[in-house]
């Protein structure tokens, strides 16, 4: 649930290592992507429930 | 900083001096191999760093994709139950005598109570483990953080930002180095050591989840921190403006107060929002302050953990590629995120304000997903076999944060006009 703490289904620490890191860039990725789609007006008001 | 040696009845508790000796190499397949809490043996005390704990093969069962999506499947649908909840129940309830707990009543409280709910049933049917790595936590939490940073604007909280600095620099250090001291004191493992006082001086399961990543604590760690986050703040939420009310507090201090001290963000604002609108913004702007210090925070345990706690003898000095491979890469996203939207708004005037409310929703549907993984990864027996150490640490720091964060907060917004 860390950045650096492994999922359980990761069978090697190197696999499982790469699986939190991705994860942790994955949230940055995802975060400012979606703002960037606000801003842009690809996601306007309204559309999120 | 090494905790105490233990006795055997210590390590009932959360302590074990390997925590100081064990290499950076051994926390991660300790916290891969991690067992189920609630079927550990004693042995596998997942406040310990103890690295005894691997289960056998088939009780870490790899998920299938589909079992995979299926866990995920079941946070959508919990998180939007929650939020159908959130929007309609204070609407069925307004023209009744529940109307204003019903208004009062934040999404955590729904996401926790059908996340726990999820999960007892997930339990009954025996499918928990084998859809548990659908529910990601981490992800979910650090994505909306990551979109919270996008309502933090410098313009927002620049007239409460001086006194609300000086509080966070002030409470939160006292706070942190309490439960460190604390905690030692009690013979508590380091790395649960410091996401124990990260999470009761900063702002909760999100500063923990900072601090696991400083310092590669073991998922078990985390998650046990998590739970005792939740259990204090749930009923946080309602005690703090109780007293509040009780004490005379005005709607400034009260909510600078509620701001610095109950730990999660969300339940910040759910609290600041029972006392009013004022509190609610004043509650906000001083947790948003505590919330930048988490990165540092985190800075500054990466580099304490690197270089002092998992340093074997004879072992090679850790380099500054180690501090960048443990910084919790989301604190960036989110001071991104906080200058974007700060140039976007001055920009784009109050107009823009429409559109980050947007970014704001999506932050609430992140939150919620976290909030509802959280209740369905949530297990009693996590704190039952953490032993009673962790808890008095956790309950003795949150009334020590009570005392000085209502002192500081009386002193700095006192007077103080929204």
């Amino acid at each position: 649930m860390s950045s650096e703490t492994p999922s359980d289904n990761a069978s090697t620490p190197e696999k499982a290592g790469r699986t939190a890191i991705n994860e942790d860039w994955a949230a940055v990725i995802v975060g400012l992507a979606l703002l960037a789609l606000v801003l842009i007006g690809v996601i306007p008001e309204g559309v999120i429930p | 900083m090494a905790a105490e040696p233990t006795s055997p009845a210590e390590a009932e508790g959360s302590e074990a001096t390997t925590a100081t000796a064990s290499p950076v190499e051994d926390a991660a397949p300790d916290a891969l191999d991690a067992p189920d809490a609630s079927t550990a043996p004693e042995s596998a005390d997942p406040t310990t760093d103890s690295t005894d704990s691997t289960p056998p093969e088939e009780d870490a069962p790899r998920s299938h994709w589909a079992l995979i999506g299926l866990g995920v499947l079941i946070v959508l649908v919990l998180g939007a139950i929650t939020r159908f909840l959130e929007q309609s129940v204070p609407e069925w309830a307004a023209d009744t005598s529940f109307g204003d707990f019903a208004a009062a009543v934040e999404y955590p409280v729904y996401a926790i109570i059908l996340g726990l709910l999820g999960g007892l049933v997930i339990s009954l049917t025996g499918i928990r483990d084998k859809v548990s790595d659908g529910f990601r936590t981490e992800f979910f939490i650090k994505t909306g953080l990551v979109l919270l940073g996008a309502s933090i604007n410098l313009s927002v909280i620049a007239r409460a930002a001086a006194p609300a600095i000086a509080q966070a620099l002030i409470v939160v250090p006292l706070v942190f180095f309490f439960t460190w001291w604390l905690a030692g004191r009690l013979g508590v493992d380091d790395k649960l050591r410091a996401l124990l006082s990260s999470a009761v001086s900063i702002c909760g399961v999100s500063a923990a989840i900072a601090a696991a990543g400083a310092v590669r604590a073991r998922k078990e760690q985390l998650a046990y921190t998590a739970s005792l986050v939740i259990l204090i703040a749930l009923p946080s939420i309602f005690l703090l403006p109780w007293l509040a009310g009780l004490l005379d507090l005005s709607a400034p201090v009260a909510g600078a107060w509620i701001g610095g001290n109950i730990d999660t963000t969300a339940a910040v604002a759910a609290a600041g929002a029972i006392v009013g609108e004022e509190a609610l913004q004043i509650a906000a702007v001083v947790k948003s302050t505590q919330n930048v210090l988490m990165g540092l925070v985190a800075v500054a345990l990466t580099a304490y953990f690197t270089f002092k706690v998992d340093r074997t003898p004879g072992a090679k000095r850790p380099g500054l590629g180690a501090v960048w491979t443990r910084f919790p890469k989301f604190v960036l996203g989110f001071i991104l995120a906080s200058v974007v939207a700060t140039w976007y708004l001055n920009s784009a005037g109050d107009a823009g304000k429409d559109t980050i409310a947007v970014v704001n929703d999506l932050r609430t549907w992140f939150l919620i997903l976290a909030f509802v993984s959280i209740g369905l990864e949530f297990r009693l027996t996590r704190l039952r076999e953490a032993g009673w150490r962790p808890i008095a640490v956790f309950t003795g720091a949150a009334v020590f944060n009570l005392i000085v964060a209502l002192i500081v907060a009386s002193i700095l917004f006192r007077g103080f006009v929204v």
